[in-house]
Order: structure tokens, then C-alpha cells, then sequence
């Protein structure tokens, strides 16, 4: 609960600074890119000029074969005034069709007449090509690029002008534009620290709110929501807030419903004990009258004292009944299935073995606990209804088994089985298809079950039999607790 | 009547206007030719020469710069030039023809004489003449003496032919420039004028500084400043007793001192006579 916003916290603002910072180092390396190529299309043609320049001047030293004017000429052309100075130049020199050295800004490395480099150098195709060229041109080298002019006279190619650029220059401002947009990155990438962790505790805020409030409500307690946004989140919290009242709403409208409905119980449960106890009362009161009537008649005392002695069972029936319900309600004894072994022995001492097998069937082990007093009095309810469903005898079969977590008991008998139609009143206080019934055994099986967190189920066909089946969570043992 | 006096008029008026103009050509600059023989970079020092000279000799002097030797001495046969500085060779060779006449020689050294310098780059490996074979050699120019002459006749002397001698060969009309050729590493060597060389190492050593002399030649007469032979004679005394007497005064030593000379002396056309001896081309 506490660890989402935590991490949302720091994912918004990693996210929105790696975001931001791929994408200025996106756009920083595509303008690095075309700033490189601008800078390298300006170098070719500061190397063609150059060439270009010094092809310009040479024909008339060349054709005279003047070279120190030559020279001269050549280092005016690149070398120039300070200011003017091309300070990438790496070489230059002015060459004759062949290949030697017509001028050269070294030449003590590069003595004229002779060839400027050997066949077996690295660099002759590239220099036969420039020797071929007929327009000026630029040849791009490792770290350097070279314009090549030919110089001509009369339409005549007399020699070549070639001046070698360094890149270096390039490479160097490359670097400091690659360190600037590196520079922006991270800078942008840290705003982007900044700016979401800004925004993420402003936004998470309301959400960690929010997510409080729900976990509080979901516990009964309701608090309305500050609204300070006009924003989804704003929005979100009004909803909330509606969806909160509503929920407080419905809460307490279920509480007095079923509270009423208690009531309503209540009452109906009165006026079922008072029907069933005015039953028997007016035979009883008429009994008496006509006995009050008739004293001297031991015929009729004879008669009418059993009537009176079966209403008062019937009343006291229905009083132990409730009185059982009332009691094991708050039965709070949790044991192993022990104690059913009781209830096993009352219902054999209650049955005839003549006619009614009764088939004890307990798999339960000493770690499935249960609420005992609640357990015994659904088991004996279920077992005497079983028995009594049976008058002409027949097979009881009582099955304890724990599935899982949950605690199974079954009681299946081979009786008369309920009418479909009575199916789904069966577990309805006062209902009974006995005349000695008080209506109250399923009604108080259903009842403590529930209580227990558990349910029952009733599988039943008329003339086939009817089996029960209670299921309830296992309890966990109480662990005593340290004085 | 009229016409007759009208027509003398006319005549008087065109008589008096040519010796105007007769006037104002004499009165005109002196033309004074300077050629490869001197450092010709210092133009301040030549303005403020010419003007001691013009002020010696009661005219304005106007030095003017020739590329060759050759257009120097041509432009005096012309008469275009009064005066010139040439080179000894050319002076050696031309001076049978007579049409310009020995005026002064410099004391360079305390002796009116210089000598050429064999020269190569201060790092060069060589050490010999006879190691620049095959390599690229700076000539001043054809009429030069010590920048042409001089080493072709060493060469044929040693045995060699100075037009096989060398790989490559090439003009520059001027020694600072044939020096700077050395020092740049353009040429492998050169021959320069020993006077050139001294002045650019006390002046300006920048170039010299780049260059090692790897032999000197026998002593020649110092390239002489000559007159042409038509002009008139009391000029050329002034312009004389000017360059002579140029160590007497405090500003023409001071000239002298810039131009590292020790003065300007009369001499006998027969200290050219060693130069003479290289006319045989070789």
C-alpha cells in the first residue's frame, strides 16, 4: 500500500528526465550531424579555393620555369597575411603533370624536380587520380581533405595545384558541439529530475490521499476528501467523495433494514410461539371446563388428563427448543470431534437398532477443531429429524470429513424424503410436516451454522431419502495467551 | 611689316619656350640606377641618401631600381640614367665601349673589394661545393658575378661542367632573395655577394641566420657606381667629390654606417681586371 506511491514517485521523474534528455540528445546529435556536414562542405571548399588560387597564378611561373617565383607565389597564395591565414592548411604545392615537385611549401622535405612520393607510397592511386582531374575537385583523406586544381595555360594542363586541409579543426569543433549537447543532456536530464519529482508529489499527493481515504472507508470510516483541483484528479476526488457518501448511505440503510428485520424476526417468532403454544391451550382450557363442569365424571379425568398432559409437552417442547437456540447462540467452546461422540451415544440410546441402522462414520483427526456446543446441538438436530423421517425404519448415515480448510458433516438417512415444494420452507422457524414438530430444529441448524461462518445444504427426493450436508471453516487452536 | 614683326615675335616666343624646356630638363632629377649589387629593401635609406646627394650636388637625385644588371647599364647607353651602381661584371664586360666611365668603388672591409659566398641552409648536411652535385643551386642572374659567374667558373675549374653540374638551377634576380631561396630550403645552395650577405647579417640576420657559408671566394673589385659618358662634367665632379667626401660629414657617415660601408674611394679601372677574367663564359 505505501510502496506505490513510493516508486511512482521516483519512476514519474526518472521517466520524464530520461524522456526529456533522449530527446535533446536526439535532436543535439542530428544538428551535430548536419553542423559536421556543413563544416566539412566549408573545408572542401576552403581547399578547392585555396587550390583554385594558387592554379590561378602559377601557368606564367610554370611555362617559364621559374621556380623560386613559383615558390613565392605559392606561399603568397596560402600563407597570405595573418588575418587571412587558412589555418587548417596542412600542405600545398604545385606539381608538374608527372608528379614532381614544381613548388612546395617544404622543401626541404620536398626538393623540387622530383616526384613527390614513390609508387609504393599508400597515396599514388589517390595522387594519380588528382593528376587526372581536369576540373578542380576535393579528395577527402584519413584526418585531412585535399582541393586539386589543374593548373593550365593555352588549354594545356601544365601541372597541378594541390592543397591539403587538416580536419582536425572540424573534429575539434565536433567535439566541443558533442561535450555542449552531452552538457544539455544532463542538464535537461536533472530539470527533468526536478521538474517531475515537482509534479509527481504534486499529483501523487491527492492520489496517496485518495488511496487512505478508500482504505479508511473500506473500514467504516468516512472521510470527505479536500477538492483543491479543478483538474482528473479534482474530479476523481468529488467522485469519491459521491461515491463515498453513497456507499455511507447504503451502509446505513442496510443497517436499519436489518435491524428492522430483526424486529420483524422477533415478532415473527413471538407470534409463531404464541400460535403454537395457543394450539394446544384452548384444547387444554376446554379440557378443563368441561372437567370444572363435569367433576364427578372419573371418565372423563380419565379421558381428558392425557389430552391436557400432551398440550403442556408440546409447550415445554417449544420452550426447550428456544431455550436450546438461546443457549448455544453464545457457545463459544472450540474442541475436536470428540465431543460428538456423545451425541453418536444419545441418538443410539434414542433409536431402535431393530429397525434403523445407524452408521457412525468419523474421519476427523485431533487438529480439526470446531465450535463444539454449536456443532453438537446441528448434528442432533439433523440426526433426530433423520430418525423421525424414518418411522418404518431404514439406514442413518453420519460422515465427518474435512475437505481443505473446510469442515464436512453429513447426516443421510433413507426416510421419506420433503416434498419439492416444501424444500425451500424447510428451514423457516415454526414450519413442520410433523403434528408433534415445534418447526424450530432446521430453523436453529441453519441459524448456528451461519453463525459459524458456514453453510447447509439439502439434497432430498420424496421416497428416496434425504441427505444434509454442513460445511464450516476449520477453527484455528486458540493459542493461550502469556499472563 | 606687321608680319615681319609678328613673325619674329613668333619666332622669339618658340626660342624662348625650348630654352625653357631645355632648362627644366637639366634642372630635372638626376636619374641614379641601383641594381642587384645593393640591398634594395631599405627603401628609407636610399630616400634620405638621394637626398644628401641632391643636396651635394645642387640638384634633386632620384634612385631608381632596375631588375638586371643588363637594364641598368642599357638605360645609361640610353641616357636615361646619369649614374648607376652595377655589378663589377658587367661593368667588366661593358666598360670597352665606353659609353659610361669608373666614378667610384666602395671600401667595404677597408678594402674596395668583396668576394662570393657559397652558401646552404644552416641544418644542410653539406660541406663542400663539389656535395651540391645533383642538387637544386640559386643563381642571382646571368650578368651577375659573384651570383653566377664565380661559381660556374669554380665548377669549370674543378673539372665540371656548370651546366650538368646541378640537378636544377633557377634566378632570382636578387642575392637577399637568392639568400632567402637558402634559408626557405627552396635551393640547396647559392652564390651570393659577400657584401649583401655581411649587410643582411648586421641589419636584418633573420635570413642569414638560416644559412651556412661553406666556402668564399678569391677577393673582386667591389661592384662600382659608373657615370654615363655624356654628361656634363661638372655634375659628374660634384657627384664625385659628393660620394668621396661622404666619410668627411657627420650625415654621410652615418649614411655610410647604414649602408655598412666604410666610404666610397676613386679607383683604377684595373681592380676589374680579375672580373675580366670570368668573361669567358664558361
Amino acid at each position: 500500500m505505501r510502496r506505490v506511491p513510493l516508486s511512482l514517485s521516483i519512476k514519474l521523474p526518472l521517466v520524464l528526465s530520461v524522456v526529456v534528455s533522449v530527446v535533446a540528445a536526439t535532436i543535439g546529435v542530428a544538428m551535430l550531424d548536419r553542423d559536421r556536414q556543413r563544416l566539412r562542405e566549408e573545408l572542401n571548399g576552403r581547399a578547392v579555393l585555396l587550390a583554385r588560387t594558387v592554379a590561378a597564378i602559377a601557368p606564367e611561373p610554370v611555362l617559364r620555369g621559374d621556380p623560386w617565383a613559383l615558390f613565392k607565389s605559392l606561399r603568397q597564395s596560402v600563407r597570405g597575411p595573418e588575418s587571412a591565414r587558412e589555418k587548417a592548411l596542412i600542405s600545398a604545392m604545385v606539381l608538374d603533370p608527372q608528379g614532381r615537385v614544381l613548388a612546395h611549401l617544404e622543401p626541404a622535405a620536398f626538393p623540387i624536380g622530383l616526384p613527390v612520393m614513390r609508387p609504393d607510397s599508400p597515396e599514388w592511386p589517390r595522387l594519380q587520380a588528382e593528376l587526372a582531374a581536369r576540373v578542380p575537385d576535393v579528395f577527402e583523406g584519413d584526418g585531412f581533405v585535399e582541393g586539386v586544381a589543374p593548373v593550365q595555360a593555352s588549354g594545356y594542363t601544365v601541372g597541378l595545384a594541390r592543397v591539403r586541409l587538416s580536419t582536425g579543426e572540424l573534429d575539434q569543433q565536433t567535439a566541443a558541439a558533442a561535450t555542449t549537447v552531452l552538457l544539455l543532456s544532463v542538464g535537461m536530464a536533472v530539470i527533468g529530475i526536478i521538474l517531475g519529482a515537482a509534479w509527481s508529489i504534486r499529483t501523487l499527493r491527492p492520489l496517496r490521499l485518495l488511496s487512505r481515504s478508500m482504505y479508511d472507508l473500506g473500514r467504516g470510516i468516512f472521510r470527505p476528501l479536500q477538492v483543491s483541483r479543478r483538474d482528473e484528479i479534482g474530479q476523481l476526488a468529488i467522485s469519491f467523495n459521491e461515491m463515498a457518501a453513497e456507499i455511507e448511505d447504503k451502509r446505513r440503510l442496510q443497517s436499519e433494514v436489518a435491524a428492522n428485520e430483526k424486529v420483524l424476526a422477533l415478532g415473527r417468532i413471538a407470534a409463531g410461539v404464541a400460535h403454537e403454544v395457543n394450539n394446544p391451550l384452548a384444547g387444554m382450557l376446554n379440557c378443563l371446563s368441561t372437567l370444572r363442569a363435569e367433576k364427578n365424571d372419573p371418565a372423563l379425568v380419565a379421558r381428558y388428563l392425557p389430552l391436557i398432559e400432551s398440550g403442556l409437552r408440546k409447550i415445554e417442547a417449544l420452550v426447550k427448543d428456544l431455550l436450546i437456540e438461546l443457549r448455544v447462540e453464545d457457545a463459544r467452546e472450540i474442541v475436536d470431534s470428540g465431543c460428538l461422540e456423545d451425541v453418536r451415544d444419545l441418538v443410539n440410546a434414542e433409536i431402535d437398532p431393530r429397525l434403523i441402522e445407524f452408521v457412525w462414520d468419523n474421519r476427523l483427526g485431533a487438529d480439526d477443531l470446531f465450535n463444539g456446543p454449536k456443532m453438537q446441538q446441528i448434528l442432533l438436530n439433523l440426526l433426530r429429524n433423520a430418525v423421525q423421517a424414518m418411522p418404518d425404519g431404514g439406514r442413518l448415515l453420519c460422515r465427518l470429513r474435512r475437505d481443505g480448510s473446510t469442515l464436512v458433516f453429513e447426516v443421510e438417512d433413507t426416510g421419506h424424503g420433503i416434498a419439492k415444494h416444501d424444500l425451500s420452507r424447510i428451514f423457516d422457524p415454526f414450519f413442520t410436516s410433523r403434528p408433534a414438530g415445534t418447526g424450530l430444529g432446521l430453523w436453529i441448524v441453519l441459524r448456528l451454522a451461519q453463525s459459524l461462518g458456514g453453510s447447509v445444504e439439502v439434497d432430498s427426493a420424496p421416497g428416496r431419502g434425504t441427505k444434509f450436508r454442513v460445511r464450516i471453516p476449520q477453527e484455528q487452536p486458540r493459542v493461550p495467551q502469556p499472563a | 611689316m606687321i608680319f615681319s614683326m609678328l613673325r619674329f615675335a613668333l619666332i622669339f616666343a618658340a626660342a624662348l619656350s625650348s630654352l625653357a624646356q631645355a632648362a627644366s630638363a637639366a634642372d630635372g632629377p638626376i636619374r641614379f640606377g641601383l641594381t642587384a649589387a645593393v640591398v634594395r629593401e631599405n627603401l628609407n635609406l636610399y630616400e634620405r641618401w638621394a637626398d644628401y646627394l641632391g643636396r651635394k650636388v645642387g640638384r634633386p637625385v632620384e634612385f631608381v631600381q632596375r631588375r638586371t644588371y643588363r637594364e641598368a647599364i642599357e638605360l645609361l647607353r640610353t641616357g636615361e640614367h646619369d649614374f648607376s651602381w652595377v655589378c663589377s661584371f658587367p661593368y667588366a664586360k661593358y666598360r670597352d665601349e665606353k659609353f659610361f666611365g669608373l666614378m667610384a668603388v666602395p671600401v667595404f672591409e677597408g678594402k674596395p673589394l668583396y668576394r662570393a659566398y657559397l652558401i646552404v641552409h644552416k641544418d644542410s648536411p653539406i660541406r663542400t661545393f663539389e656535395e651540391l652535385q645533383g642538387r637544386v643551386f640559386a643563381y642571382s642572374e646571368p650578368d651577375s658575378n659573384t651570383g653566377y659567374a664565380v661559381p660556374r667558373q669554380m665548377l669549370f675549374d674543378a673539372g665540371k661542367n656548370p651546366d650538368r653540374f646541378f640537378r636544377q638551377t633557377f634566378f632570382t634576380y636578387s642575392h637577399t632573395e637568392t639568400i632567402e631561396a637558402v634559408a626557405e630550403r627552396v635551393a640547396d645552395g647559392a652564390s651570393v655577394d659577400s657584401y649583401v650577405w655581411e649587410y643582411l647579417a648586421r641589419r636584418e640576420p633573420r635570413l642569414t641566420a638560416n644559412t651556412r657559408i661553406i666556402s668564399r671566394s678569391k677577393d673582386y673589385g667591389f661592384p662600382p657606381l659608373v657615370y654615363r659618358s655624356g654628361i656634363d662634367e661638372a655634375l659628374r665632379q660634384r657627384m664625385t667629390d659628393a660620394l668621396l667626401g661622404m666619410d668627411q660629414d657627420s650625415e654621410g657617415r652615418a649614411l655610410l654606417d647604414e649602408l655598412v660601408l666604410d666610404r666610397f674611394s676613386a679607383a683604377s679601372p684595373s681592380l676589374f681586371d680579375g672580373v675580366s677574367l670570368n668573361l669567358e663564359r664558361r
